[in-house]
């Protein structure tokens, strides 16, 4: 294109419009490095829009009424409701058309009730709900930190000394996540029923830190493998011990690779539906089982699901923002110096 | 050594050091003790229900068939049209996850404002519960009450596609990816950031094309963990069971009955054949072990390389 | 071979100065050393040279070309890294072909400059191996073959030997120096080792805090530095630097011991002094040790060095009070008595004696010129 030719013709003559006072080489100032990065933005705000549709979407019905929740054609502009989230944090029963006039006429209902009552319902009392997150919050939260921390010490082992059967070990590692879940739930079922850890939190813990196991030892494992072991044979050699150096040289080189880890296995626990569903029942139940399961009279209330998705999916997008840097952060080898 | 590295710290005290071997068994031995306890009874005893005839819910116990399970299974044309479904599926939703996730990845390397943003919003929906995922996607595909018709232009229902009964498959491959492609890029950002910057500044001064560049450094740098991003979630789709179950129940007929929601039939509908549910989700371990010991060779062969 | 010049280059990150506005001109196979402590901008300029670094302000021209805003890749340079920057993926032999091969050249020539290259360096038997498996210097050669077998006109090298054991240095710093001569190519050197760059420098650009202090031959660096920083840097140990006041032809040096200001300097000193206090500065091989002489003072350690004596000595004043903290180096033949606490007596040998103005840091020249 001539104009590009003459654009960067002038360029080299005249250079960028302003002075540049950041650390950044010369082609990548240049005005088609500068649209090169504009279309990237471009291009990777359409993606994100683009992906985030389907949970916009389920975020708008969890604010919708039941029938705007299943209108024909879909409903883009709706007027917002709290019915989603009353269904969700509540017990209800449907009123005859008796009874419905009685609690009318009533004067202390406060403002949950009474939008219960617009939709022809009674408050009977708390549901479930917060009892079910608080329960995926344990759950989730210490299996990912066992799955991690062990599966840090084991990955190390297993990358900086020569093991016996290593490759075996590691194999057998990635394979208990092979068996298709509903297979492995009848003796899991059994299993726990005689060991008493049928519906109890640490039954699901340690089962879901067993499930993370396979995959943070591998993860982990491959990331301490790229960190040249020249440094820890220098600590060494200057005197540190294996654990010092390992705290000292290694653990910091692979802060990306456990905030991966660790988010992964979050992900991975507190969204975890065919176990939770098995081996909970009343005290250890979770979220996931219970969400879908929100039927009201007359078939599935998708506000309410709506709802509860949301709300459940909220605590792991903060975690993950919050650990953004260290996710996203690069591992800069060369730049270890004084 | 090459590098002598300044470690900014005290001088090291001299204590009785641990020796190597004691932190190798203290370093593994929890893990391995937790995976192999959690394990070996579900391994064996689905190994023996496998060789027997039983039902769960019944009140007879199990009775030894020998391989009458297997046999059946492997000679049932059902059966093989449930791994044709599954390694269709696999196949491309993995393909498809592998290139979406790597192409994102390469888009968000680059330092621009609002990256961080970005590319957290773009992991959400992997955040999702997948059997979730499944019942709002089923929602979303739904010729009448769904956006997806709605935002690709089909508003008419007498000629929109209906995705979930005429492309069932495609419909799940297209959640599939849309869920899990994140993950890959996850991956794959983790190994582009961990390219050093003068191995680039090297290739410029060496006048080497962006593309050169791309096929020579960072892909080459980059491809033992997209393997390994390749590598997991080809063990999750062949034993794929939740966002199916969610999507279309295997629906319409068997049309998206992967080997795991047959599983599911066969164990908790109708006759309770926990037997040979149990032969069959050994024939399926046996097939994912064969896969991934392939990826894993090709791996160790990149490592060593 | 090319000439390389620089006017007014400047770099700024934000508001913090990197490499404050400098010119410099390169001649054409000149091997010149960019010198100077961590932070100081040699690297910075380098870089800039290199098309690494985008300049805040000012020009750069090689061979007479501006190429102030062309990219690294169209600057006719090769650079070498201190972390080596090898391909990881490629043996040796693709990674010295790879400048090559991105130029598309034809496969015989490429083979007989690759062939050349390996023989220069010696490295013939390494040419199937991945970097990972080679040590620090074989490395450093790889790299050296790499950008060598461009025949680029001039070498830009990154601390090259900063990654390297002290032992494989002083023969990687003659096989450098060798093979910028053999080339006939223009060179640009970093360094923080003073000893490097006096040893390999046709010229040495001195570097403190963003600002160049002096350029110059090693042998003017030396003898004559322009401030005291280049008379404290250069040389192991640096140059002694004592503080004193000035007046009637003599110094009185902290500490009380009187030096007498030899006859060519005190024309210098009556006018160019802003106030009386001046600082004197001299190497330890200026000092005369003898029987008798101006200053004197007592040991506190001394180093045997074979050939000569290294004392390390506390300057005594009139009344024998020990200033213990000025400590001075002097070297002595290594008849003298070096026991702790003897007294020694030397005299500074006048035409290797320096002055320099406290407030300004700056060497007083020798002539006043009228």
């Amino acid at each position: 294109m001539a104009s590009d030719v003459s654009a960067k013709r002038t360029f080299a003559e005249t250079g960028p419009s302003s002075p540049v006072v950041e650390s950044v080489r010369v082609d990548q100032v240049t005005p088609r490095a500068k649209t090169g990065m504009t279309v990237r933005l471009l291009l990777a705000i359409l993606v994100a829009f683009i992906m985030l549709i389907p949970v916009t979407w389920m975020a708008m019905t969890a604010f919708k009424s039941r029938p705007d929740a299943t209108a024909s054609p879909p409903k883009v502009f709706f007027a917002p409701s709290l019915d989603g989230f009353i269904g969700l944090f509540t017990n209800r029963t449907q009123l005859s058309a008796g009874a419905l006039a009685t609690e009318q006429e009533r004067t202390d209902l406060n403002f949950w009730e009474k939008q219960a009552l617009a939709r022809g319902m009674r408050i009977l009392g708390p549901s479930k709900f917060v009892n079910q997150l608080q329960n995926s919050s344990i759950i989730a939260l210490t299996s990912t930190f066992l799955a991690v921390t062990l599966g840090l010490l084991a990955a190390y082992a297993f990358s900086r000394y020569d093991i016996p059967g290593k490759g075996d070990w590691l194999f057998f590692i990635l394979s208990t996540r092979m068996l298709p879940p509903v297979v492995v739930t009848i003796p899991i079922f059994l299993m726990y029923r005689v060991l008493g850890l049928y519906d109890t939190h640490i039954g699901m813990i340690l089962l879901y830190t067993v499930f993370n196991l396979s995959f943070s030892v591998w993860l982990l494992k491959g990331f301490i493998d790229e960190i040249p072991i020249e440094y820890e044979e220098a600590a060494l050699v200057d005197g540190y011990s294996r654990l010092q150096a390992f705290r000292k040289i290694v653990l910091p080189q692979c802060v990306t690779g456990i905030a991966a880890t660790a988010v992964f296995c979050l992900i991975f626990a507190w969204n975890e539906y065919a176990f939770a569903l098995m081996l909970t029942s009343e005290k250890a139940r979770t979220a996931p089982p219970a969400i879908p399961s929100n039927l009201g009279v007359g078939g599935i209330e998708w506000h309410v699901i709506a709802a509860g998705s949301l709300l459940f999916l909220i605590p792991v997008v903060i975690v993950t923002f919050a650990l953004r840097k260290h996710l996203l952060r690069g591992v800069t080898f060369g730049a270890i110096r004084q | 050594m090459d590098q002598s590295l300044q470690i900014a710290a005290a001088p090291p005290t001299r204590r009785r050091q641990i020796s190597d071997s004691t932190i190798q068994r203290l370093f593994i031995m929890p893990t391995l003790l937790l995976l192999i306890l959690w394990n070996v009874f579900p391994l064996f005893y689905s190994l023996f229900l496998s060789f027997t005839r039983y039902s769960h819910s019944g009140k007879l116990p199990p009775v030894w068939i020998g391989t009458a399970n297997y046999d059946a299974l492997l000679s049932d044309p059902k059966v093989w049209l449930n791994f044709a479904i599954t390694g269709r599926y696999a196949l491309l939703a993995v393909l498809f996850q592998a290139i979406v996730g790597f192409g994102l990845a390469l888009l968000l390397r680059g330092k621009f404002k609002g990256n961080g943003l970005l590319t957290t919003l773009i992991l959400i929906p992997m955040m999702l519960s997948p059997v979730i995922v499944g019942m709002f996607w089923r929602l979303i595909f739904n010729p009448l009450t769904g956006i997806f018709n709605y935002l690709i232009g089909f508003w008419n229902p007498a000629t929109a596609p209906i995705w979930l009964k005429d492309n069932a498959l495609v419909s799940v491959v297209i959640v599939d990816v849309w869920m899990w492609s994140p993950f890959v890029m996850l991956l794959c950002l983790s190994g582009l950031k961990a390219i050093p910057d003068y191995l680039y500044e090297a290739a410029a001064i060496d006048r080497a094309s962006p593309w050169r560049q791309f096929w020579r450094i960072t892909l080459p740098s980059v491809a033992p963990l997209l393997l390994l991003a390749v590598l997991f979630r080809t063990i999750e789709a062949l034993k794929a069971f939740d966002q199916v179950m969610g999507l279309t129940g295997g629906g319409p007929g068997n049309a998206t009955e992967t080997v795991s929601v047959s599983l599911y039939r066969m164990v908790f509908q109708g006759q309770a054949r926990t037997g040979t549910a149990s032969a069959l989700a050994y024939i399926v371990l046996v097939v994912t072990i064969g896969i991934s010991n392939v990826y894993i060779w090709y791996l160790n062969r990149m490592k060593e390389a | 071979m090319a000439e390389i010049e620089l006017r007014q280059v400047e770099k700024k990150f934000g508001e913090a100065w990197a490499v404050r506005p400098m010119d410099l001109t390169i001649q054409s196979g000149e091997f010149v050393a960019l010198l100077g402590p961590s932070g100081c901008g040699k690297t910075t300029t380098l870089r800039m040279i290199s098309g690494l670094e985008a300049v805040t302000g000012g020009r750069i021209y090689i061979d007479g070309k501006d190429v102030t805003w062309l990219t690294a890749s169209q600057r006719d340079i090769a650079f070498v890294f201190q972390f080596f920057a090898l391909y990881p993926q490629m043996t040796v032999r693709q990674n010295i072909a790879f400048p090559l091969e991105s130029q598309g050249m034809k496969r015989a020539e490429m083979d007989h400059r690759i062939d050349e290259v390996v023989k220069m360096l010696e490295i013939g038997h390494l040419l199937k191996r991945k970097p990972a498996a080679l040590s620090g210097g074989d490395k450093q050669r790889v790299a050296l073959a790499r950008s060598l077998v461009r025949k680029p006109a001039c070498f830009l090298m990154d601390e090259p030997l900063g990654a390297l054991d002290a032992e494989f240095r002083e023969a990687m710093r003659a096989e450098i120096k060798r093979l910028h001569l053999a080339q006939h190519a223009t060179s640009v050197y970093v360094t923080h080792d003073q000893v490097e760059a006096m040893a390999m420098g046709d010229r040495i650009v001195v570097m403190s805090n963003a600002v160049v202090q002096q350029v110059g031959m090693p042998s003017q660096v030396y003898h004559n530095p322009a401030n005291l920083f280049v008379a404290n840097f250069i040389g192991s140990p640096g140059m002694n630097l004592v503080a004193g006041k000035y007046a009637d032809g003599v110094v009185h040096l902290d500490g009380g011991s009187a030096y007498p200001v030899p006859d060519g300097w005190k024309p210098v000193l009556s006018t160019a002094l802003r106030s009386d206090d001046v600082i004197v500065g001299f190497r330890p091989e200026a000092a005369q040790v003898g029987e008798a002489g101006a200053l004197s003072g007592v040991v506190y350690t001394s180093d045997l060095h074979g050939a000569y004596t290294m004392l390390h000595a506390s300057l005594e004043g009139e009344a024998g009070r020990n200033v213990e903290d000025k400590i001075v180096h002097i070297r002595a033949p290594r008849e003298v008595a070096h026991t702790m606490g003897a007294r020694i007596c030397f005299d500074l040998a006048p035409d290797m004696v320096r002055f320099f103005d406290p407030k300004t840091e700056a060497a007083l020249a020798r002539e006043v010129r009228s």
